[in-house]
Parts: C-alpha cells; sequence; structure tokens
C-alpha cells in the first residue's frame, strides 16, 4: 500500500471516529438543566385550545404550525402526555405560523374547535401533513377530514369564508413574538421555556415537576 | 488542468470538509430543537419543511453518505491513480451530489422561499468537488495514453 493512501486512509479514519463520537457525545451530554431556560415568563393561559383541566399542576403551552414537521414529530408525544396525564397536564395549543399556507390548517383546526373536536383534527392534520402540505389548494382535502370526523361542514366553509380566525391566530402570533419564540415547536412548562433537543425529554421533566409538588 | 494526484488530494479535503458540515447539520436536525444558522435565519425553516427528508431520510444523512462515498473514492484512487473506473465513478459520484445540490437550491429558492447558510455551503463545497475532479481529467488521459 502506498504511504499517501495509508495517510489519507488514516485521517479519514480519524475524522469519522470523532464526528461520530461528536454526535453521540453531543446528543447525550444536554442535561436537564439545559433544557429549561432559568427565568419564568408571563403567558396568558386563558389562550389558546387546551388539553387537560385547568387545575392540573402543570401548563404545557405550545407554539406550533401544522405544516411544521418537527411539530408533527412533537405530537406523538404530546398525544402520550394527554394519555398518560390526564388530571396533571393541561396542554394549551398555540399557533406560530412558519408556513404561510399552514394559515386554513389553522382555521379548520380552529372551526373543529368550535364543534368540540380542536384536538381530533390537530392530530389529523398532523398525520395527514405529507398529503396536504405540498398541495397549491388543500381545501377540498381539509373537508374531506371534516367530513371523516363527522363536522357541520356548512359551519366550517362559513367560518374559513369569513376568516373568522384572523384575530385569534394574529394575537397567538404576537404573544410568540413577545416571548421571543422563533421556531417551531417550543414549549413552555409551567412558564420555563424549554430548549429541548429531544422530545422523549418532555416526559422527564413533567415527572420532575409533578415530583415537586 | 492540475496533477491527477492533487486533484486527488483536494477531492478528499473537500470530501472531509464536506463530511464536517453534513454531519453537523445531521445532528442538528437530529437532535437540536433549532438549527444553529450562521448566517441568515432560513435554517429552521427548511428544517421545519416537507422536503427536509429525501425517501424518508434526512437530507444531512444522504449528505454524509455522499462525502463518504467521495472520500472513499479518493482515498481508493491515492492507491492506483490512474484506474479509468475509479475516476470515472468519482466524476459520477461528484455529479449527482451537484444535481442534488441544484435540486435542493431549487426547493430553497421556489418551493420553500428561505435560504439555509449550511445547505448553501454545502451546495458549495459539491461543486468545488465536481471541479477537482474535471481538473484532474485530462491528466489522467494524457498519463493513460
Amino acid at each position: 500500500m502506498k504511504t499517501e493512501t495509508r495517510i489519507l486512509g488514516i485521517i479519514l479514519f480519524i475524522t469519522v471516529v470523532l464526528l461520530a463520537g461528536g454526535i453521540f457525545f453531543l446528543s447525550k451530554q444536554q442535561s436537564l438543566q439545559e433544557v429549561k431556560g432559568t427565568a419564568t415568563v408571563q403567558i396568558d393561559y386563558s389562550k389558546g385550545q387546551k388539553a387537560g383541566p385547568d387545575s392540573a399542576k402543570i401548563k404545557l403551552v405550545e407554539f406550533s404550525d401544522f405544516q411544521c414537521s418537527a411539530c408533527a414529530v412533537a405530537e406523538s408525544y404530546l398525544k402520550k402526555i394527554r394519555s398518560t396525564y390526564p388530571d396533571d397536564v393541561q396542554i394549551i395549543y398555540r399557533h406560530l405560523l412558519i408556513h404561510e399556507s399552514s394559515k386554513l390548517a389553522v382555521s379548520v383546526a380552529e372551526a373543529a374547535g368550535q364543534q368540540g373536536k380542536f384536538w381530533e383534527m390537530a392530530d389529523r392534520l398532523f398525520e395527514t401533513q405529507s398529503g396536504w402540505s405540498q398541495l397549491s389548494d388543500p381545501t377540498s382535502f381539509f373537508l374531506n377530514l371534516v367530513r371523516e370526523l363527522n363536522l357541520d361542514e356548512n359551519k366550517i366553509k362559513k367560518a374559513l369564508d369569513e376568516d373568522e380566525f384572523k384575530v385569534k391566530i394574529d394575537a397567538d402570533m404576537a404573544e410568540g413574538q413577545s416571548l421571543d419564540v422563533t421556531y417551531t415547536p417550543t414549549f413552555f412548562l409551567n412558564g420555563v421555556k424549554l430548549n429541548l433537543h429531544r422530545f422523549e425529554d418532555l416526559d422527564t421533566l413533567i415527572e420532575e415537576e409533578l415530583n415537586k409538588k | 488542468m492540475i496533477p491527477s494526484n492533487l486533484s486527488n488530494r483536494l477531492v478528499f479535503i473537500f470530501s472531509l470538509l464536506g463530511l464536517a458540515v453534513a454531519a453537523f447539520l445531521f445532528y442538528e436536525y437530529t437532535y437540536a430543537n433549532s438549527v444553529y444558522c450562521l448566517v441568515g435565519t432560513g435554517c429552521n425553516i427548511i428544517r421545519n419543511s416537507p422536503y427536509a427528508n429525501f425517501l424518508g431520510i434526512s437530507i444531512p444523512a444522504w449528505g454524509i453518505v455522499f462525502y463518504l462515498i467521495m472520500a472513499i473514492l479518493a482515498l481508493l484512487r491515492s492507491h492506483s491513480s490512474e484506474n479509468q473506473f475509479l475516476f470515472r465513478m468519482q466524476i459520477l459520484a461528484a455529479t449527482v451530489g451537484v444535481g442534488f445540490g441544484i435540486y435542493l437550491t431549487y426547493l430553497e429558492l421556489f418551493a420553500i422561499k428561505a435560504v439555509c447558510f449550511w445547505c448553501v455551503l454545502s451546495f458549495i463545497i459539491s461543486i468545488l468537488l465536481l471541479l477537482s475532479v474535471i481538473l484532474g481529467k485530462k491528466n489522467i488521459y494524457e498519463n493513460g495514453n
């Protein structure tokens, strides 16, 4: 074997080991202290779509966008949290539209919420995200979801035509900006902003918070 | 034109640079809640877009595979610099890399309408890789004849 080949081989081997080791090390090192911010911020808990009772010990606010793929991943964890801690955790869903085209999805979900099925619609929107996110006009796709959930289609259409939720969406966006939310999903656990690297940490943080009280 | 061994060394160096960028982005895509964007703010928009994955695998993972293949081909060519098959594989892989980069840049500009610094950097590295391979082309054929 040529000397140059041997040297390049060693360099490549060291590079691969360093990069793989670096990724492994960085993915493990984030402690829960790093995940949680230090400051508690004031959030208007009267706003947003809620799952769980107002008396819950933990309020988990999520700023999310139906078209964001990371939010769709987060949704499966939130579903689990909703079923594991039905009385202890109140999840509050707030809108932060990163994608302009997700505004229609937000309106559909809010209109479903008027008929008591916000979370069902939110779950379906996330589950079918890849089916509608690239459509130039996903209206008929959404109306299929409306029919699937046995919602009053005419009421939903009327709400969409009248852009009924504009004020609500704008208010969420404004509060998100005032809380310095720049990406989705962003979580606040009892007013503390989380810098999650893994959604699995949500469960650990909730357990820790519950044990405090 | 440059000597084929120099061209091959450049390919190796650019492959390692690309590998570092792709590995960093892979970490940011997989473990971080937000992507650290050295310039601009488009990195998170792109990660959150439906185009962040290709065939169910994240784009940075494809980048790692691409740069690793380029580095391994350069390593093999350092052993037999006149090997036409390895040279053609380098040309093919580098062209596929640049082609994919053009497709991703098109998506950034016209579909997602956001630009990610790290994606642009990776695209530039892939172009430099292709240029490095092409610049050694004449030399290898001259030596081969």
